[in-house]
């Protein structure tokens, strides 16, 4: 007995989707939002792309985080709890209904057309086959999205790097913070309680070595170093709800993280463009997962240095 | 035969688990009786359904992260539970029997 | 076998997510939300179980590691805004929730 898990999987998500667009409260909203991105990244699994689905369900925590600090900041006294829990009443009338099932209609129509007329020659398989056939010798390390992502791809690559520090600096660039106004009143009521902070202190090691467990086997199995690195800003958030946040150095961890951008730059020019990594699984095989590892170690440490900053200039130090 | 006392131990957490699912459901009790009957229930049948899954597959490097993985439900369940509670009490969530008692003062 | 107990899990998953889509409270939804996560890690482990491949653990981990973060916040947001409002409001705050 086959059980179609992909499909209960799928119909699940559509119903987490219909119930997100249905309801207005932007708690409500948010606590689905996580069922949403949770089976969406179980349905991910079941479609065979591990490593989305690892980097979905590691952006869903900091997802949340990041919408709860903005529907703090822009409902501050408006919405209350006892606005969260009123009735609240949909309307179906006819209007609401065809602004609904129009765009849908459109898009199922445009897939119907698209599906008409795909083309189903060798002609697109060439392509992945040879991708599939070589990126052993040609990049290396046994995982193909990373040596697909890392070795053919890496404009792509450094185009997102790049796009990180850019919204880094323009998050500590936007926020209005001094040294003065540093008044951190919002977890210190997690600090009374002594079964958070002791399960807090037990949790954080295991948290950062599974990061630099995903970081360093990302050519091998799923992963890589966007998934670590958001693994170890996982430990940094942790921190902050248990410890003082006085005594960390911000700006320099920001020097830092663009510092290492720089490193990722250089680092392919050095090895892919002139095809270094080409010729050494030739005459060295170990040399390019060389390549692969330190590709990965300094994309993780550049996402954890950047999610560290967005973190605690967004949530931390921010006035609100 | 171990397979058979697998699938026992793992159908003895699925029936945990329908008590809770069955706690959760009961839709004229309290938020409070509902966090205290599921979620500790829900914790049992975690446990008792990886010592079906260990047993399932032996002494081997499955066995190993399944163990793992229950360390940290372990851990973590329980304090999500706490904090989910914590914040009901200390946002001001009053339960029905505490209600009428104030009114009744 | 596996195949019965994965259906199980699922219909536990949708009786949960009827809990985060009807619950009265902030709180009830949270509740559901931390069943749904750990019905999600059953699947997966189950999921490894079936096809005998010990890397697909490393999702159930992570989902372990990173889900239950997100309902801490929520959690502590939550008591933090209701408690700023009682210190607002600290004369009128019984009488709104016997209100309620």
């Amino acid at each position: 007995m086959n059980i179609p898990i992909t499909e209960i999987a799928l119909s699940l998500w559509v119903v987490c989707a219909v119930l997100i667009v249905f309801t207005k409260k932007m708690y409500r909203i948010i606590i689905t939002f996580g069922v949403f991105s949770l089976i969406g990244a179980l349905s991910y699994l079941f479609l065979g792309s591990p490593d989305v689905a690892m980097a979905e369900a590691a952006v869903s925590a900091f997802v949340t985080i990041f919408f709860i600090v903005c529907i703090e900041r822009y409902y501050k006294f408006g919405m209350g709890l006892e606005d969260e829990q009123a009735e609240e009443k949909v309307k179906f009338s006819a209007k609401s209904v065809g602004r609904i099932l129009a765009p849908t209609g459109f898009c199922v129509g445009l897939f119907w057309l698209a599906m008409q007329h795909l083309p189903m020659d060798d002609a697109v398989t060439v392509l992945r086959d040879q991708y599939l056939a070589r990126f052993m010798y040609d990049v290396g390390g046994m995982n193909a999205v990373a040596s697909i992502v890392l070795g053919y791809r890496v404009y792509d690559t450094l185009f997102e790097a790049l796009l990180l520090v850019v919204s880094v600096v323009a998050v500590a660039h936007v926020s209005w913070y001094d040294k003065a106004e540093m008044i951190d009143r919002r977890h210190s009521e997690i600090k009374n309680s002594g079964v958070a902070r002791f399960t807090m202190r037990v949790v954080c090691p295991i948290i950062i070595i599974f990061g630099a467990y995903i970081i360093a086997n990302g050519h091998l199995t799923a992963g890589g170093g966007f998934q670590g690195g958001l693994a170890i800003a996982t430990f940094f958030i942790c921190r902050y709800l248990v410890y003082d946040i006085n005594d960390l150095p911000i700006a320099k961890v920001m020097r830092m993280e663009k510092l290492v951008f720089v490193n990722i730059t250089i680092l392919p020019v050095l090895a892919v463009f002139t095809g270094v990594t080409y010729f050494a699984t030739y005459i060295l095989p170990l040399t390019s997962d060389v390549y692969l590892v330190a590709m990965n170690i300094l994309i993780g440490f550049k996402v954890a240095c950047g999610f560290f900053v967005l973190f605690y200039r967004f949530v931390a130090i921010e006035r609100w | 035969m171990l397979e058979y006392i697998s699938f026992a131990i793992m159908g003895l957490g699925l029936i945990f688990m329908f008590f809770g699912i069955v706690g959760i459901m009961q839709p004229n009790k309290d938020f409070y009786y509902r966090l205290l009957v599921t979620c500790k229930i829900d914790t049992v049948g975690i446990i008792t359904f990886f010592i079906g899954l260990a047993v399932r597959h032996g002494i081997s490097f499955f066995t190993g992260k399944i163990v793992l993985i229950l360390i940290i439900m372990l851990i973590l369940n329980p304090l999500v539970t706490h904090m989910v509670a914590r914040s009901a009490y200390r946002g001001g969530y009053v339960s029905k029997d505490e209600l009428e008692k104030r009114k009744l003062r | 076998m596996m195949n019965i107990i994965l259906i199980v899990l699922f219909a536990y998953l949708f009786f949960s997510m009827i809990r985060v889509a009807i619950g009265p409270s902030v709180w009830d939804r949270l509740s559901g939300l931390n069943l749904v996560t750990t019905k999600i890690i059953l699947v997966i482990v189950i999921f490894a179980s079936i096809n005998e491949t010990t890397y697909l653990l490393d999702f159930a981990m992570i989902y372990a590691l990173s889900g239950f973060i997100g309902t801490i916040f929520i959690t502590l947001f939550l008591s933090n805004r209701n408690r700023r409002k009682l210190e607002e409001f600290k004369e009128d705050a019984e009488t709104e929730q016997e209100n309620e």
